[in-house]
């Protein structure tokens, strides 16, 4: 009995030391040194930018590492499945498309260390348009090649635009190059092979791209994350082809260690062609997601980047000249759905009584812009102007009421909140809404979500009389209830896929997937279906411009654009950090500050 | 005794059957879908379904999850980890060895601190150190343990700068400091009130007078007599406790960055991620149904009176 008792016990104390023996990865070497980067003909690398080196700046033959923590871990580093901003930032460091983005000499906030970026040839040489602007043929540098030394090719951009729309793959971007590629819209919906999509490797060093129909953004879309090139030999057959010790890469890092749930660690490519002018010695990119944790690190010197912080503490870290906003090319906006809320003016009059301004300043304190329109403030149309502002300073979401009634001041939230009520009292005296109706609002768990629930919720019930009730959801089954449209309102934030107003308009487009609040109208359908077929231009944008404008008149409203994002960021130590409006931030040409 | 640990374990594995029915039915009930995004269309979520099975009837997932299982498979991650094995996520990748030693330090700090603590508050029952414990003692447990974590994290961490921020997977032993305490603070203090109420009851029961009215020393009175009765109820309490303990805290892994096993099931629920949330509750049950057996073999060891098996056995 007892040697049974003691032999159990064994076993129970040599399971756990068994368990505790699998020691998981230290972590990174800070002092480890990379393979040195094969040396090219490239120039010299540029020069920092004129900020002072700073005085303890570690010594010269220190390893540049720079630790930054933009999220958790992400669900997949697989370019054909990623989903997120962060796992499009760790492809883009890794993987480089036709087109690239280039630091321009411009910084979008008032942040020296962080540059803009344009959209420029990447892995492309060259490239020509048919003259019906529907084929373009890419040809590629002689000086790509991946990261075991072998050439790129075009075929291996042929296999990952293919398997990026082969729904086996199921991407969650598969629907990217819908309407835009020849056949991807029908490959998607299983009717054709994948091997018809209208793409084709004419040569190894020649790629032609067939277009369903002009496309004014489709360079701007070359430098999407979902499209750089792999290697069919390297992915097929290998569920775990993007773990380290697999990953082929033709970008300027490629990850060397990835601890799950700790930290990706990137390394310089050392056959990338600008391999001699990359900057950080090694990217470690941290995976967290507790803002405090994210927070503290930041603060004792252990990470130079972060982006998820505390909110409360946002004027602290400016003040201290920590944070800095960035404008961020997304719209934080409220479904109104049209089946429960029938009558377009009590829409408007929901849309016209939200104070924005309040929002902004006292819930959300990220320097948020108060929303004028559904377009995100950043989108250009074709003369380089901001869409959002395009046709007047009131925006979008205020012409056509204004046109309505002239007599209105809709500059003003008095103003607004005047009209505001007047529509919906003519919508409530002639019966095309009950006052006493209750309004439910949902919203995924997050207190941000909360307070801005509550305050939408206050100025309605405030401004207009409405009763509402808000109901909070966990994410999964919120996003559930979207789909079945049985809310009254709810959230939802989206950032642009590139830039053109379409990544927005068409969302509205009656049968739309992601029109949860059953919006229909013809005129707005027509001119987003011929504005898809158009080529940028006036024209086009007139069209662009007339829908925002349906979108926002008599029978419409159903959306209720709250904010522009932007988006917060922490950094502490670097320079000539790159930055597009879409949220990826590149540190391959970063230097110490 | 060796046809009573057959017996648990015949139980066990129904019990796990039970489990996993349970846990299958319920997450199916519950609305949402692994692959739901901002922007997932129902086209897509359809695709991502068909790739994994889960457009199978359910009790052929069912009949699958089970019969995998029998073979030691755990299943494929859908969404934390798209595509990994997820037996490869819980061991290989060390969430589960990271969890069961920050558990085992912390409940170790829990009964090498607790019990002594109860003990001397027990034995000083009604003087200011029983006073000073008791205040001590209810504070810590209840005080968050979210709450302690950051405070020590922003003390020791951030101002004074003396332990690393980042705990990852702690490799040194600066790094174990605060997770421990943090996550050993509650149970240590719960112990120790534990310990002093059932020790005062041991104390004043009538072998105890007996062995003082015939001159045995106060250490070992307490020590040989008092302290192993009073222990069993700590060790009623502790076994489920430890299964609990070692399997990882959602916030303490959160606070110090901890790549553990507790933060990953909490984000499997959430991101409706089903084989991870299925593996990981019969990983979780299979311990805390072990620990179950291993307090009742204790149970023996401190109380030869207390038999296991009844006469029929």
């Amino acid at each position: 009995m007892k040697k049974t008792i003691a032999l159990l016990l064994a076993l129970c104390m040599l399971f756990a030391l068994a368990a505790c023996g699998q020691s998981a990865a230290p972590a990174p070497a800070a002092n480890d040194t990379p393979a040195a980067p094969a040396s090219n003909d490239a120039p010299a690398a540029p020069a920092a930018n004129d900020a002072p080196a700073s005085n303890d700046a570690p010594a010269a033959d220190e390893p540049f590492v720079i630790n930054a923590c933009i999220a958790s871990e992400p669900e997949t580093i697989d370019p054909g499945l990623i989903s997120s901003v962060d796992g499009s930032t760790y492809t883009q460091h890794q993987f480089e498309n036709l087109m690239k983005y280039k630091m321009v000499a411009e910084n979008p906030a008032d942040d020296a260390n962080m540059q803009n970026t344009e959209v420029v040839l990447g892995q492309a040489a060259s490239y020509e348009v048919s003259d019906d602007l529907c084929v373009y043929t890419f040809t590629l540098r002689d000086d790509i090649f991946w990261s075991d030394g072998e050439p790129v090719k075009a075929g291996d951009f042929v296999y990952s635009w293919q398997r990026l729309v082969d729904p086996a793959t199921a991407s969650d971007y598969g629907y990217f190059l819908d309407n835009i590629v020849l056949n991807a819209a029908a490959i998607q919906a299983g009717e054709k092979d994948k091997s018809e999509l209208g793409i084709k490797a004419v040569d190894d060093k020649t790629l032609e791209i067939t277009l369903e129909a002009p496309c004014a953004y489709f360079l701007e879309m070359c430098a999407f994350a979902s499209l750089v090139p792999l290697r069919q030999d390297v992915v097929e057959g290998n569920d775990n082809w993007t773990d380290p010790a697999n990953i082929v890469v033709n970008g300027p890092y490629k990850v060397v260690e990835w601890v799950h749930d700790s930290y990706l660690r990137m390394e310089p490519n050392e056959y990338y062609y600008d391999a001699a002018n990359l900057g950080p010695d090694a990217i470690v990119w941290w995976l967290s997601d507790s803002e405090t944790a994210i927070l503290s690190a930041y603060q004792s010197g252990e990470y130079d980047f972060i982006e998820n912080f505390p909110t409360d503490l946002i004027a602290d870290l400016q003040a201290s000249g920590d944070c800095f906003i960035n404008p961020y090319v997304g719209t934080y906006y409220l479904y109104l759905n049209c089946s429960k809320i029938t009558d377009w003016r009590v829409r408007a009059a929901m849309v016209l009584s939200v104070d924005r301004d309040n929002i902004v300043e006292n819930v959300t304190q990220g320097g948020q812009v108060p929303a004028t329109g559904f377009v995100a403030s950043g989108i250009l149309d074709s003369t380089g102007t901001d869409f959002a502002f395009g046709v007047s300073e009131l925006g979008a979401l205020y012409n056509t009421l204004q046109k309505m009634y002239p007599d209105a001041d809709l500059s003003t939230y008095a103003g607004k909140c005047e009209l505001a009520k007047q529509l919906y009292d003519e919508a409530v005296a002639e019966g095309a809404w009950d006052s006493g109706t209750t309004v439910v609002y949902n919203f995924n768990t997050s207190e941000t979500h909360k307070a801005i629930a509550e305050a939408c919720g206050h100025d309605w019930q405030d401004v207009l009389g409405m009763n509402i009730t808000l109901e909070n959801q966990e994410w999964a089954t919120y996003t559930n209830g979207l789909s079945e449209h049985g809310f009254g309102v709810a959230r939802l934030g989206w950032i642009a896929d590139y830039n053109d107003p379409v990544t927005y308009l068409e969302l509205m487009v009656t049968g739309n997937s992601y029109n949860y609040g059953l919006y229909s109208d013809e005129s707005f359908d027509a001119d987003i279906t011929q504005a898809k077929a158009s080529l940028a231009g006036p024209e086009r944008d007139a069209l662009l411009y007339r829908a925002e404008e349906t979108l926002f008149g008599e029978g419409g409203f159903p959306v209720c654009p709250i904010y522009y994002y932007t988006n917060m960021y922490c950094m502490n130590g670097l320079t000539n950090v790159g930055y597009t409006g879409m949220g990826y931030f590149f540190f391959w040409y970063a230097q110490q500050a | 005794m060796a046809g009573y640990i057959v017996k648990r374990i015949a139980v066990a594995i129904l019990t796990l059957l039970v489990i996993i029915c349970i846990t299958f039915l319920l997450m199916n009930a519950v609305p949402g879908s692994p692959f739901l995004t901002e922007k997932s269309t129902p086209e897509m979520i359809a695709r991502a379904n068909a790739k994994y099975g889960l457009d199978k009837p359910l009790y052929v997932q069912l009949f699958n999850y089970i019969k995998n299982y029998a073979r030691g498979d755990l299943g494929t991650s859908l969404k934390m980890q798209e595509g990994t094995s997820v037996s490869k996520i819980i061991f290989h990748q060390g969430k589960f060895a990271l969890s069961l030693k920050l558990g085992l330090y912390a409940l170790l700090l829990a009964v090498v601190i607790g019990i002594p603590l109860g003990c001397i508050a027990a034995y000083n029952r009604g003087k200011w150190i029983d006073g000073f414990l008791r205040v001590v003692t209810t504070v810590g447990v209840a005080v968050p343990t979210f709450v302690l974590a950051t405070l020590l994290l922003v003390t020791f961490a951030v101002k004074l700068q003396k332990l690393p921020t980042l705990s990852g997977s702690l490799p040194d032993f600066k790094s174990y400091v605060m997770p421990v305490i943090s996550l050993s603070f509650y149970y240590t203090c719960y112990v120790a009130k534990l310990t002093r109420t059932s020790m005062l009851d041991a104390i004043n029961q009538d072998y105890i007078r007996t062995a003082r009215a015939k001159g045995v020393k106060t250490r070992a009175l307490i020590l040989k007599h008092a302290l192993r009765n009073s222990l069993i109820p700590v060790i009623t309490y502790l076994g489920p406790v430890m299964a609990g303990i070692i399997t990882g805290s959602f916030v303490v892994e959160s606070t110090f960055s901890i790549p553990g096993l507790g933060k990953y099931f909490v984000q499997s629920v959430l991101s409706r991620d089903y084989p991870v949330i299925m593996a990981t509750t019969v990983v979780l049950s299979a311990l805390v149904i072990l620990m179950n057996l291993v307090v009742d073999i204790a149970y023996k060891i401190v109380d030869p009176r207390i038999t296991l098996t009844s006469k029929e056995d």
